[in-house]
């Protein structure tokens, strides 16, 4: 059997191997082995949910996305007007823009914060399981909160950054940190990246645990220096868990609207103005929901295109 | 050569607890600052007065909290819907990877692909759909109703990520154990699943933390104070333009105490040096 | 698999763990999303005694018109969350019956035909001995039939420092300039500055910023609703005075970028500004909280410009829904819930934030035995909303939702763009909006 893609090969020992098949049985009057009906019996669940509760939804919002719609009135279907309309707007590229950045440096940061806090995390010392809980807190608390929380230690007179730093010296001027045009979005992203990094530790964390010591043992043996284990024996096991957990990530911090609608609202000026949030604003603010929809779908475009060379990649990877 | 590596070793594990008290501070002092704040008179909140600690520590926030809002109604939704997201994330994301990963039949490529497709339409854009679709299954206001729109957002990640690590399991130990006369249930359950504690701990961490703080469906699919959530029980602290910070703070430090025992708990889980014994060679 | 024995008892364990945690609950029928009679969505008025007093009305009500207590759903819904809920609702064609909404939100629902005629009620609340602020009628029109029943009329004064005028021995400003000039000296920045002026992506910008344009002659739109004037000689002189102060004079905090609509109360009940426009809530706040400040705080008019003094009003309304299985049991509670012994108790519990429509309840001595408010009466007579010259339209609300002028200010202030220019791009976003908005 000619060796197919990803999801019916699994492990053989250390070899990857085709999944191997039942012994075929005469089919079914239903054209379907008894494998198969289990198989169907045992998702019908996942599916049912994801089905109505997310697809349908998803294929609804795209078609709103066609269509000239205000909340409470009828619709009617302009076909891609929106999405041209959005096109010739200048906010728009400054948004598209800021969307850029605002997603890439955030998912930079996490992942390389959170890489180095499952690696501190993965050492043996007393009370880890104290420090993991304490470090993985902040991704236990709504996000609205930890945006009002963050928001008031910014702020100008009262917040607990400018109190600090006057009451240390360290500085005679109260610095305006979400009303600067420099600095609105470096503090927004340290946000995101606070109350995101816990993500990434838990799921790299989780792929560490479950390389066997044994490896390293042996390495070492060989005369491998820590870097070379790193390279060579964690950082090939870890590509699968580095892969999903970037692209789940990167899609939900491209679309969560939550920190920059509760720190600036898109402001000063534009500055940090992001496509959910636009959207939020629009479909919900002016109450043009077709508008709001095609805002949001957007991007999507450019997120299936990244999921889809992510996932070639880690298949690709798997086959080594 | 042993000694360089046990030099390294050494360098390695004090940067790595000196990196650790740096990440505890960045990530506790919000924390600090959020349990300060409800601790404190609303004198010492605003302006500059605004002190770094407390000086008149007061726990009236947290009285006004329970004497003046159902936050324990709050509270107990929350808890029911959130553990019920759990268990069935753990239980449906199981079986599910365990169907990808192990059983054919047609469609299963797709399906293992397209989980993750699930999550790149925004939560802000689905409510209203999901609004309507909940409408027609009379599902709104029931803390039922919310407990399926957080699976919707569970499920594909947890059998995507359990996907993963069952087929990271060598066939090799179910196959004896099926030689054996083990049901395919059983080697679910006594093989690939202790093998897969990790990854179980992150299913449980991942749904009761998206079902705990999960807002947007929350605020659209509940309107009673019996089915409610503490999100959106924590926005009514926000009356028009007046917050009030200190009642706002003290609730959000209540409700983060579940989900920290959650992970206290799971922790266990999270255990160095499982190794996969049997393999040969 | 080598053996691959799906055994009976396997699939059988399969089927009861699925069946056991997945919905099988989809299946009853019996809860029925319409078995309330009367769903009465509350914004929470600001204090928790009108809060109470506005539930035990609406089941008061209730029984009197022979419901149970479980015929009634009566929902709290905090603002920020408000749009969205609505929307949801309306979209599922399930809106509840009653609730509260904000200016232009009437004639946008009433224009896509979800709101019941309330007239009658309305002008039998004309009717009262005095009658009511017919400032407030602007919002609820809609083709000549009130759609909605007007609940308040909220001018916008300004908040004063009387301790930090006394202090420098000066008067409350009459004009604009002496404002400038007053502000600078009893300013101390940066712990104090004098005008906590709302300056980021909020109403309240709005709101702040058109009041002062329409003292130098400005304003956002014609009465016909359909001219838009924002590019105007006039309301260009007025921004620039937001420049200078900002700028120049530097009696706005720096942080103002960035406020939301609490910003400014923050700001003054903090002693951080010393003039902040915004509504009574803000008093009504010290009331309960900071007695002392509350004292030395006075409402003004807001100063004068070339073009004289005009002063900002809003208007909150409660409309009741068509999708009602019974409009007469939400009119009547609409009814009841106005009738002014009802009503009285509910405003005076909220502490001054909300002022009576019903023009004699503002003579009560709750309300004369507070000087601060001896401005208010004429405030609210000759009040304008923020869409000005124009009426409360969806075009209004949509420039108001979106922060056009909000935007627009930042463009000056932040960026550094000449007002000239932001005002012209201002000026075409909002004639588009208003043009779409009149195609419909």
């Amino acid at each position: 059997m000619a060796l197919q893609a990803n999801s019916t090969q699994t492990y053989r020992g250390n070899v990857l191997v085709e999944a191997p098949a039942l012994p075929r049985r005469p089919r079914a009057s239903l054209g379907l082995t008894r494998e198969a009906r289990l198989a169907y019996a045992i998702l019908a669940p996942t599916l049912l949910v994801i089905v109505f509760l997310v697809a349908y939804p998803f294929v609804a919002a795209i078609y709103l996305s066609l269509q000239s719609k205000m909340v409470g009135a009828p619709g009617r279907f302009v076909g891609l007007a929106n999405y041209a309309e959005l096109f010739r707007d200048e906010v728009f590229l400054r948004t598209a823009w800021n969307s850029v950045v605002y997603t890439v440096v955030a998912v930079l940061l996490k992942f390389v914060i959170g890489l180095a806090m499952a690696l501190v995390l993965d050492q043996e010392r007393p009370f880890n399981n104290l420090f993991r809980t304490l470090l993985f807190v902040p991704w236990a608390v709504p996000v609205v909160i930890v945006a009002l929380n963050w928001r008031w230690i910014y702020d100008d007179l009262s917040g607990f950054l400018n109190n600090f730093l006057i009451t240390f010296h360290l500085t005679s001027n109260i610095i305006s940190w979400l009303s600067d045009p420099h600095l609105a979005m470096g503090c927004v992203v340290a946000v995101v990246v606070w109350a995101g990094t816990p993500f990434y530790a838990m799921t790299f964390l989780a792929g560490l645990q479950a390389i066997a010591k044994e490896l390293y043992e042996a390495a070492e043996i060989d005369g491998a220096s820590i870097v070379q284990q790193f390279f060579y024996i964690t950082v090939p096991r870890l590509k699968t868990i580095f892969i999903t957990t970037v692209m789940l990530s990167t899609i939900w911090t491209a679309t969560n609207l939550t920190f920059v609608l509760i720190l600036t609202r898109g402001g000063p000026a534009n500055r940090t103005e992001i496509f959910p949030h636009l959207a939020y604003e629009i479909a919900l603010g002016a109450r043009r929901l077709g508008m709001g929809a095609a805002v949001s779908l957007v991007f999507f475009p450019v997120l299936v295109i990244f999921i889809t060379l992510l996932t070639r990649r880690m298949l690709r990877e798997r086959e080594e | 050569m042993g000694g360089s590596v046990a030099r390294t070793r050494r360098i390695l594990k004090w940067t790595g607890n000196i990196l650790l008290v740096v990440m505890l501070v960045w990530t506790l002092v919000p924390f600090y600052w959020m349990l300060a704040t409800s601790l404190k008179k609303d004198k010492e909140i605003y302006g500059f007065e605004a002190t770094l600690i407390p000086r008149q520590p007061t726990l009236d926030a947290y009285r006004r909290i329970f004497v003046q809002t159902p936050f324990l109604k709050y509270l107990r939704n929350s808890l029911l819907i959130a553990v019920g997201t759990t268990v069935a994330s753990l239980v449906l994301g199981s079986l599910g990877a365990y169907a990808l990963a192990r059983l054919k039949f047609p469609g299963r490529g797709i399906i293992a692909r397209g989980l993750i497709f699930t999550y790149l339409v925004p939560q802000s854009l689905l409510f209203i759909p999901l609004f309507a679709v909940m409408s027609f299954l009379t599902l709104i206001d029931t803390r039922e109703g919310l407990f399926l729109a957080y699976l919707g957002i569970t499920l594909p990640f947890c059998t995507w990520l359990l996907l993963g690590y069952f087929r990271s399991v060598p066939l090799e130990l179910e196959e004896a154990a099926l030689v054996d006369g083990c049901s395919r249930l059983a080697t679910l359950v006594r093989i690939i699943l202790p093998m897969s504690l990790p990854a179980l701990a992150v299913v449980a961490f991942f749904s009761f933390t998206q079902a705990w703080n999960e807002f947007i469906y929350a605020n659209v699919l509940v309107n009673s104070v019996d089915v409610r959530t503490i999100t959106t029980g924590l926005t009514l602290f926000i009356v028009e333009d007046v917050f009030f910070w200190g009642p706002m703070m003290a609730a959000s430090v209540m409700a983060t105490i579940p989900p920290v025992l959650v992970y206290l708990a799971f922790q266990r889980w999270v255990v160095k040096g499982l190794t996969l014994g049997a393999v040969k060679g | 698999m080598v053996n691959g024995r799906v055994t009976r008892r396997f699939v059988l364990k399969a089927g009861v763990a699925a069946a056991a945690s997945s919905p099988w609950w989809l299946a009853r029928s019996s809860h029925a999303q319409r078995a309330k009679k009367l769903v009465f969505w509350h914004v929470p008025n600001f204090t928790p005694l009108a809060d109470e007093l506005q539930k035990q009305q609406v089941y008061e009500f209730a029984k009197q018109a022979g419901l149970k207590d479980t015929d009634v759903e009566y929902a709290v819904v905090a603002n920020e969350q408000f749009q969205a809920k609505l929307a949801a609702a309306i979209e599922a064609g399930n809106p509840p019956d009653v609730t509260r909404l904000y200016e232009s939100n009437v004639q946008y629902y009433a224009a896509n035909g979800h709101l019941l005629d309330m007239t009658d009620l309305v002008d039998k609340m004309r009717r009262e001995p005095k009658g009511i602020f017919e400032s407030a009628m602007t919002s609820i029109l809609y083709k000549g039939r009130a759609m909605g029943v007007p609940l308040a009329v909220n001018p916008w004064p300004v908040h004063a420092r009387l301790d930090l005028l006394e202090q420098a021995h000066l008067e409350y400003p009459k004009t604009w300039d002496e404002f400038i000039e007053t502000s600078k000296k009893i300013q101390s920045p940066p712990r104090l500055f004098a005008f906590g002026m709302c300056l980021g992506l909020v109403e309240d910008t709005t709101d702040n910023v058109m009041n002062l344009l329409w003292c130098y002659g400005g304003k956002m739109v014609e009465a016909d609703n359909k001219t838009v004037v924002m590019n105007s000689p006039e309301n260009l002189a007025g921004v620039k005075v937001i420049e200078a102060m900002f700028k120049t004079h530097k009696i706005i905090p720096p942080g103002a970028i960035s406020w939301d609509n609490s910003g400014n109360n923050k700001a003054y009940q903090s002693k951080q500004a010393a003039f902040v426009m915004n509504p009574s809530s803000i008093y009504a706040y010290l009331d309960g909280n900071d007695k002392d400040l509350q004292k030395v705080t006075g409402l003004y008019p807001v100063p004068a410009g070339p073009k004289g003094t005009v002063n900002q009003i809003d208007t909150w309304a409660y409309g009741a829904f068509k999708k009602n299985p019974n409009p007469e049991l939400a009119k009547g509670l609409l009814d009841y819930l106005m009738q002014p012994a009802n009503y009285d108790k509910i405003i005076q519990s909220t502490g001054g934030r909300w002022v009576p429509v019903y023009k004699r309840l503002f003579e009560s001595p709750f309300w004369t035995g507070k000087p601060a408010f001896k401005h208010f009466i004429k405030m609210a007579e000759t009040g304008v909303p923020v869409s000005y010259a124009g009426s409360p339209t969806p075009a209004a609300g949509e420039v108001l939702n979106t922060q056009v002028i909000p935007k627009m200010i930042q463009r000056v202030l932040v960026e550094n763009w000449e007002p000239a220019k932001a005002l012209d791009e201002c000026h075409k976003k909002i004639a588009e909006i208003y043009t779409r908005t009149e195609k419909g």
